[in-house]
């Protein structure tokens, strides 16, 4: 025993050695494997981490599979940032023999760090966050820890004055002998975001472009639409938000050939707006003015006209250790016809019950009362199996559910890439 | 911590740099110097006096460290993201280091305290001793400590960014307890429904899997079905659509080295897409990966060459005239997967072809790359391309146009492409680490399914 600490002690005061050697690696095979079976039990619960990379740079915990079996749970969250990047928060929450020990902490990416350079951040906060509790069981002993050189301190004042420009533009192709597909999507947007004030432009425009010949078959089909929306935000404290979108509107699907919308809004959120990686209950009313022209006559006749809309949507968000809930209920009416109106609802739950069993729902559905702008005139073959042309409806509903159900080890520590890496089948589903 | 709020504040106070190991032992000496007058001069650091609240900066964590009777600078000695203040009330952080007699011989306690924009936090490590040991080793043990402790305050400083943490020791995954020795069962099952006056769709899909991944074995058996239906109804259109597989997988693979493995999958599916009634197959396989495998997350370049036989029923008679055959099949692959930071990319190139028949082959090239330009600019490829010649398995019927626009039936085609490029340019602020929830955040809805199999 007495030999051991000694042992330690001295490669604790090697440590710097050690970094400055990595390949020098002590020999202390079985010693360390003893430690390592009382290294903290981590659950990692995160839905846009690079996972197998933590586990091939953290190797100072055990990972388990469920979050019942950890004794610490990281929940990681992330949210947009002003400059187009992420504002991840690690949230630690101590479990069993580390009831009571959490922490929050942040870690902040930029708009065009590559995946690399977003995962190795998240590593760096995970383990400086990790740190309480490993020193609590006797791996901990076993950490080095030093400090790279100091970075340059960032120069000068932002003369950007927090403006964020972005553009960006995709296309996409595909095809065989028999048909040929095409897409293009283009943005553009200027924002600029304070915590008390939003302002944001964007441009959108998309077509896609379809042709088919197959036997004696030739269909040709295409769809286009372009968007402006414009927003304006100022924060009154920490539920209040009032503001206005300006909205410009031109789509085929919709028989649209311009729509002008200016739209003043209030909101209120039930929860503080600081609060929102975590819980939302935002409630949103906007006042749409439409000044609207169609492509085609519609089927109450009219090529133009003004509408004003009132437009009441309540978000509910919960990220929790249990699972997290989305849900939204959207309604809108007409003032000039009451009877004009419809209602959307939808929800989306994600339980990570009790061992091994996760549910995972979500639903949504329509109550459409309000459809003015219909074509007059009948859609083709094409038309509605591709969904090219809106259809007269009264409704519309999906409806997804995922029951699963694992057990056996808990232990998720290993990599394996032979062969390659893909997962025993399955099917996710994921709604933003 | 708001990391803009740190730059705001960084740019009221001067940067005491502590980058070589020597200032910083020399301040270290000087804060002890300090600190000892202090206390004899005033004992419980004296009259309460005026202290102008400090800021953070980007330079180190401030700390007061009261640890009779070991000298506080050997204790984060050599570590420039912490900096000793002689003054408790200036430290962002106060570390007391206390002997407390407890059954079975003393233990340390190290309390951590925040203090200034770390108030509320507080830490209270344990330090059992061994028998028998000296002085010394308790020192260097309560140093490891008193910096490991600190860690989670400096994570909320601009210092976070440069610290390195690491393990000493090379170390098994597989060091657990494990009373199911790596066993994981799953078991799922997945529906979505949708649809509106003239139309309506089905998908259901269940799956059941058993895997053991350890360094050394990889074996996973995987029953998966899924099940499609649509249906159409607009005025005279009328139409109904279905689409189902099933499939049984199972993949065995041995590590040799760091660099070679050998394996064998089986597969037992059907499918109404492919025209197969039921399939058999059996291929063993042996793989080279040029990189150690132990670099794969961010560095593979996995060669894998794979021989099959195929017992297949078609559901309708084949073009050939086939209603049932056995086919034996070579097949050869090249994966490349870079995660680096000026990047990703990730890239296969596959070739089989059909030992009965050297006519009958397939070519396949897809990738994935994603590159940043420069600091703003960033430009992402994707696509595929298949040169298609071992269609063997299409039925002689055809497909109805129905089919062909909802993909339904596999068709006659000699080759199959998808492209996808994008680029994305931001310039502008980069300072702007805020988050404002207020009116949604921007940004279009939707969602996305995916089936793996």
């Amino acid at each position: 025993m007495v030999k051991r600490t000694g042992l330690w002690t001295m490669l604790f005061l090697a440590a710097l050695l050690f970094l400055c050697n990595p390949a020098r690696a002590q020999k202390e095979g079985t010693d360390v494997e003893a430690l390592k079976k009382t290294a903290p039990r981590v659950y990692i619960d995160c839905s846009n981490c690079d996972i197998e990379y933590f586990k091939t740079e953290i190797t100072f915990v055990n990972y388990v599979r469920d979050r019942n079996e950890a004794q610490v749970h990281i929940l990681i969250t992330r949210q947009r940032t002003g400059s187009g990047g992420y504002e991840y928060t690690l949230s630690f929450s101590g479990q069993h023999e580390f009831q009571g020990l959490d922490d929050i902490l942040r870690y902040y990416s930029n708009t065009s760090d590559t995946e690399d350079e977003v995962r190795r951040g998240l590593v760096n906060t995970l383990k400086m966050g990790l740190m309480r509790y490993v020193i609590r069981t006797p791996i901990g002993r076993r950490i080095a820890v030093s400090a790279a050189e100091p970075e340059k301190p960032e120069a000068g004042p932002d003369k950007w004055k927090l403006w964020v420009f972005n553009l960006s533009a995709e296309g996409y192709f595909s095809g065989q002998q028999s048909y040929g597909r095409g897409s293009w999507d283009t943005n553009f947007s200027a924002s600029k975001t304070t915590p008390d004030f939003k302002v944001r432009l964007g441009l959108t425009a998309n077509y896609r472009h379809d042709s088919y010949s197959y036997l004696d078959e030739n269909i040709m089909s295409s769809q286009e639409s372009y968007y402006l929306d414009a927003l304006a935000v100022k924060g009154l404290g920490e539920h209040w938000s009032v503001g206005a979108f300006f909205e410009m509107a031109k789509d085929s699907y919709r028989n649209v050939r311009l729509d002008i919308v200016p739209a003043p809004a209030i909101e209120y959120d039930l929860f503080p707006y600081s609060e929102s990686t975590r819980r939302q209950l935002r409630f949103l009313y906007r006042l749409n003015f439409h000044a609207l022209r169609y492509q085609d006559m519609t089927i109450y006749d009219k090529t133009r006209e003004k509408l004003l809309q009132g437009d009441l949507s309540v978000t509910l968000d919960v990220k929790e250790k249990w699972g997290s809930i989305t849900t939204s209920i959207e309604g809108a009416h007409y003032f000039q016809d009451l009877s004009k109106y419809h209602l959307n609802i939808y929800g989306s739950i994600r339980l990570n019950l009790f061992k091994g069993f996760n549910a995972q729902f979500f639903g949504g559905g329509g109550w459409i009362k309000d459809q003015l702008g219909l074509f007059k005139g009948d859609a083709t073959l094409e038309d509605v199996i591709l969904q090219r042309r809106e259809l007269a409806t009264t409704y519309n509903y999906f409806v997804g559910f995922s029951l699963g159900y694992t057990f056996g080890s808990i232990y998720t520590n290993v990599i394996n890439p032979r062969f390659g890496s893909t997962g025993g089948g399955g099917m996710s589903l994921s709604m933003n | 911590m708001n990391k803009r709020n740190q730059h705001r504040k960084a740019q009221g106070l001067k940067v005491s740099s502590a980058g070589s190991g020597r200032s910083c032992v020399f301040i270290a000496a000087l804060a002890i110097l300090i600190a000892l007058f202090l206390q004899n001069a005033q004992p419980a650091w004296g009259q309460p006096r005026d202290v102008p609240p400090l800021k953070p900066g980007p330079g180190p964590i401030r700390v007061f460290i009261d640890a009779p009777p070991m000298d506080p600078a050997s204790l984060i000695k050599g570590q420039s993201f912490a900096l000793l203040v002689p003054d408790p009330r200036e430290a962002q952080v106060v570390v007391r280091i206390t002997l407390e007699p407890a059954k079975g011989g003393d233990v340390f306690k190290v309390a951590l305290t925040g203090q200034h924009e770390f108030d509320g936090m507080r830490d209270v490590l344990p330090y059992v001793p061994e028998p028998g040991r000296k002085p010394d080793e308790d020192q260097a043990a309560l140093g490891q400590i008193v910096q490991l402790g600190l860690m989670r305050f400096v994570a909320r400083t601009p210092q976070g960014g440069r610290v390195r943490i690491s393990l000493m020791d090379q170390v098994s995954p597989t060091a657990v307890v494990d009373p199911w020795n790596f066993w994981v069962f799953s078991l799922n099952a997945t529906s979505f429904l949708s649809g509106q006056e003239s139309y309506r769709s089905q998908m259901w899909f269940a799956s059941f899997s058993a895997v053991r991944i350890t360094p050394e074995w990889k074996i996973r058996l995987a029953l998966n079905g899924v099940y499609e239906k649509d249906h159409y109804d607009y005025q005279d259109i009328v139409y109904d659509s279905s689409l189902n597989s099933q499939s049984v997988r199972g993949l065995v693979v041995r590590s040799l080295d760091d660099h070679w493995s050998v394996g064998a999958d089986f597969s037992v599916f059907g499918s109404s897409f492919s025209n197969t009634g039921l399939a058999f197959g059996l291929a063993p396989a042996i793989e080279y990966d040029i990189f150690p495998y132990s670099e794969s997350t961010k560095r593979q370049l996995r060669v894998l060459y794979r021989l099959g036989i195929q017992r297949i029923r078609y559901i309708d008679e084949t073009i050939f005239d086939k209603k049932a055959e056995t086919l034996f099949q070579e097949e050869l692959s090249g994966t490349l997967e870079l995660k680096r930071s000026w990047g990703t990319i990730s890239t296969t190139l596959s070739g089989s072809n059909y030992l009965n028949d050297f006519s009958k082959y397939r070519l396949e090239l897809n990738g994935e790359v994603s590159v940043r330009i420069f600091q703003g600019l960033s430009f992402n490829i994707e696509g595929g391309a298949s040169w298609i010649h071992d269609q063997l398995n299409l039925a002689k019927g055809g497909a109805s146009i129905e089919d062909v626009l909802l993909q339904r039936k596999q068709i006659a085609t000699n080759y199959e492409y998808f492209f996808m490029v994008g680029f994305s340019c931001s310039f502008g602020s980069i300072r702007s680490n805020v988050v404002n929830p207020r009116f949604g955040s921007s940004g279009g809805g939707g969602f996305s399914m995916r089936i793996s199999m």
